[in-house]
């Protein structure tokens, strides 16, 4: 009970005097994480809008197959990613592995089905009416598409959050893709990791503190923007 | 004529749901849809309304007929609009509510502003205007649902069962609304409904029983 009480105390101070290795590593946490999630929305956000929006012939079971991919462990993607861009991958001279880009690749895939099944369940969530509603007003398919997306549109940051919330606290892709290079490629994840292993806790439990404050101000938008999206 | 439909049917698999002969609804007056609930009154509106095609029938509308193809129903919308039994308005200010059909019809901003106003004025919604639409109550809703059809100056006006889900003082407010649209702005309004008195008081002489 000690250790963690000091542990916690000397975290505290750590976090307090802005510990430069710790900013270090917050920052390309955050860099990496934030890529991630914008790169994952930009893809994930349409194709999930044109899942929900269009009708066509495998719908469900597109949908089923995304729902599966949720469970995706990170090991496996890691592994995946890591085929191509070893040095014996077909990516290999493009010289990825153990970089940040690296890192971003792995993430991506893991988030792309979270935000894409997420925009696709806000997107189902809108009344039928509103679609309706823009064809009579005299709106064309864009348009009505358009009408949709806004009336979406809480749900939809919902996702994107959701997403964020879950790549800032992966641990394992960044290690498999990242190398947990220091100043470099190391995220608060992976530095937690390795201070468990050296037995030093006190940038780790600043680190947890620091993940947990990220993570509770993420949830805290997440449930603001799922409120708004029911009115 | 604004419309001449014969022989028009909908079937939803083997169950018609509708069966319509012979219509035809003359400019700037007021028609009844009168019949009980799943006699077909919301289809045939959607049908004239240009949201769902028949199964079988030709409808012609202002003397042309009807192709009823994504492409040529999209033009023929911007003369009619449908205000929905339960309408829903979109999540925003009743004024951007009333603003959407006229964007889409490329009318400036300052012209807009004018016939925004003059819509809600017709409706009593006018002090509305900034408020936000999803904390309007039923009857108020409505009113504003019907302002946003009038907003965009259509050639018909369809409202399903326009009074079935307001309080008695609403109903009342609407039907002289629906009154006051047709005699102000020779709009031909067409109406559902299962209840007689509502015929009586809009549409003695021109009702259609389904």
């Amino acid at each position: 009970m000690d250790l963690l009480v000091d542990s916690f105390l000397s975290a505290l101070l750590l976090v307090a005097s802005m510990d430069p290795e710790m900013v270090s590593i917050v920052a390309v946490s955050l860099k990496v994480s934030a890529t991630s999630t914008m790169l994952a929305s930009l893809m994930g956000v349409p194709f999930g809008f044109l899942v929900a929006f269009e009708s066509f012939p495998g719908k469900r079971l597109l949908i089923t197959c995304l729902n599966t991919l949720l469970a995706l462990p990170t090991v496996v993607i890691g592994l995946f990613v890591y085929a191509f861009i070893s040095r014996r991958g077909i990516l290999g001279p493009l010289d990825l592995l153990y970089t940040q880009k690296a890192m971003v690749i792995g993430q991506t895939i893991l988030i792309l089905p979270i935000v894409a099944t997420f925009t696709i369940a806000a997107i189902s969530r809108i009344d039928e009416r509103y679609r309706k509603t823009a064809k009579t007003l005299g709106a064309n398919r864009r348009q009505s598409a358009f009408v949709i997306f806004r009336e979406a549109r809480f749900g939809i940051v919902a996702a994107v959050i959701a997403a964020f919330g879950r790549v800032i606290a992966e641990v394992g892709i960044s290690m498999m893709l990242g190398g947990n290079a220091k100043g470099f490629t190391r995220t608060m994840t992976t530095a937690m990791a390795l201070e468990y292993d050296k037995g030093q806790f006190t940038l780790a439990v600043a680190l947890g503190v620091i993940l947990l404050v990220l993570s509770f101000g993420m949830n805290l938008l997440f449930h603001f923007f799922q409120g708004r999206t029911r009115g | 004529m604004v419309y001449n439909i014969s022989r028009l049917t909908k079937a939803y698999g083997t169950r018609t749901v509708l069966d319509v002969p012979l219509l035809e609804i003359e400019k700037g007056l007021i028609y009844a849809l009168l019949g009980p609930n799943g006699a077909g009154k919301t289809t045939l509106l959607n049908i004239i309304g240009f949201l769902e095609p028949p199964t079988t029938g030709k409808i012609f509308f202002r003397s042309q007929p009807v192709n009823f193809s994504e492409s040529c129903l999209q033009p023929l919308r911007k003369s009619v609009v449908m205000v929905e039994q339960h309408p829903i308005l979109f999540t925003t200010t009743v004024h951007k509510n009333l603003e959407f059909g006229l964007k889409i019809r490329r009318i400036p901003k300052k012209e807009r502003d004018h016939i925004i106003e003059e819509s809600l004025d017709l409706v009593g919604m006018r002090n509305f205007a900034r408020a936000q639409a999803h904390r309007l109550s039923g009857g108020e809703t409505q009113r504003v649902s019907i302002a946003r059809a009038l907003a965009v100056n259509p050639k018909v006006l369809l409202c399903d069962e326009p009074t079935s889900s307001v309080d008695p003082e609403n109903q009342i407010a609407i039907i002289n609304i629906l009154k006051q649209i047709n005699e102000l702005k020779k709009i031909t309004i067409v109406f559902t409904t299962h209840d007689r008195s509502q015929v009586t008081s809009l549409a003695p002489d021109r009702y259609i029983n389904l």
